[in-house]
């Protein structure tokens, strides 16, 4: 903080002539004097009419604009909760994310399990799986290509065993599932895909 | 075994009365009654009679001709007298069960040498057998010997490894292979780590939720 000389405290007073003090004090002097004149004066105050006119004719906020305000003025939020609701809170949460309440797609029985057939046939326009599990009839079991990215795949539960198939292209061409790894010959000139399921409950 | 007996001879009748009923409309009618007396024949020697059924459904299903069917039908009915007498050489009591014989004839399908199945039934006295014959026949199909494949099936049924846990063998010898060992290495390996094999994964999740059955087929 600047410390005022004492002597402009005197002058200001009336205790002190201005001729006596220095010409720098003087001009301080003079720079206080103007501005208690200024701060002495009446500000130009605008009528409350002209206030409130200014105010209604500002145009309102959308609501939009009005929503974002509201969304991004802080705000405090307490909340007063009891240890033991927080506690069941929180085991509510782990046994819903733990523990599978039931589960989508079939019941799987004690002796089948799951087979999951997938070829590649691009342009294809069908594909069936044909085999010893269902009597070898076309058209029961179709697979799908589901990212059209030519990848065709059938996911089916099945009796546990072995069971001899082929896939049925374009209803007419009969192949082998080359990813099989099980070749056998179908005793009429080509050969036929095993697979084995083994039962899913294990 | 007269109940056994007593069974056999009931159930013959009628699983040839139902063969005839699955296979009409599904072959060529020209062979039905061929193929009927195929099944009749196994059904008479107490052979299982579905391989020969389904046997011939396939042939129908890709559109092969009478002939070819019944060709195929016969040849079944021979791998499976082939088997049934492979059971009874290895020690099996005559009557031999219709499952077993199904899967011996299989692994000879697949390839397997007569003396190999024969070891390998005779190493597990008590059925089923269908998972060590797959295990020692997809051995076999990796090119490994089917003697040192059926040695460490063998060695693995010894070690208290049964049914599926078979083919977890098989898959880990395939899959040391796989890693660039040579096939002895991979026998050796596999040897080494029984019985703890690593077990197959089991279907996950998404893959059951996925899962849907088969449409049933239509009555004949």
């Amino acid at each position: 903080m600047n410390m005022i000389d004492p002597r402009i405290h005197q002058v200001l007073d009336g205790e002190l002539a201005p001729g006596a003090l220095s010409a720098e004090l003087r001009r301080s002097v003079e720079r206080l004097v103007t501005a208690v004149a200024l701060l002495g004066a009446p500000l130009p105050l605008p009528s409350l009419e002209s206030r409130v006119m200014a105010l209604i004719r500002r145009p309102a906020p959308s609501r939009a604009r009005r929503l974002l305000r509201w969304l991004a003025t802080p705000r405090a939020v307490m909340f007063r909760v009891r240890p033991v609701w927080s506690l069941a809170f929180a085991a509510v949460v782990a046994l819903l994310t733990l523990v599978p309440i039931g589960h989508e797609g079939p019941d799987i029985g004690e002796h089948e399990g799951i087979a999951q057939f997938v070829g590649r046939f691009p342009g294809a326009q069908s594909v069936h799986v044909v085999g010893s599990f269902n009597d070898w009839r076309p058209g029961s079991i179709a697979l799908e290509d589901v990212d059209q990215d030519g990848l065709w795949r059938a996911t089916v539960v099945l009796p546990a065993g072995a069971y001899e198939y082929m896939f049925v292209v374009d209803g007419e061409r009969w192949v082998p599932d080359h990813l099989a790894e099980r070749l056998v010959a179908d005793e009429f000139g080509r050969e036929n895909s095993i697979v084995i399921v083994r039962p899913a409950r294990r | 075994m007269k109940l056994w007996l007593g069974l056999a001879l009931l159930a013959g009748p009628l699983a040839a009365q139902s063969a005839r009923a699955r296979l009409e409309g599904r072959v060529p009618g020209a062979a039905v009654p061929v193929l009927d007396s195929l099944v009749q024949r196994a059904v008479a020697e107490g052979l299982p009679t579905e391989p020969l059924i389904q046997k011939a459904l396939e042939g129908g299903a890709k559109q092969v001709t009478a002939s070819r069917i019944v060709a195929a039908v016969q040849l079944s009915l021979g791998q499976l007298r082939a088997a049934r007498d492979l059971l009874i050489r290895a020690g099996d009591e005559p009557p031999v069960t219709p499952g077993e014989v199904t899967t011996v004839a299989w692994a000879l399908r697949r390839g397997l040498p007569a003396p190999v199945v024969q070891r390998v039934v005779a190493a597990l006295p008590r059925p089923p057998r269908a998972s060590a014959m797959h295990a020692v026949a997809d051995l076999a199909a990796h090119q490994f010997d089917p003697d040192s494949a059926a040695d460490l099936i063998i060695a693995a049924i010894g070690q208290g490894l049964v049914r599926e846990r078979l083919l977890d063998v098989s898959a880990a010898a395939a899959h040391e292979l796989q890693r660039g060992h040579t096939h002895a290495e991979a026998l050796a390996l596999v040897r080494q780590q029984l019985p703890n094999v690593p077990a197959s994964p089991k279907p996950t999740r998404s893959a059951v939720a996925r899962a849907r059955r088969p449409a049933a087929p239509p009555p004949p």
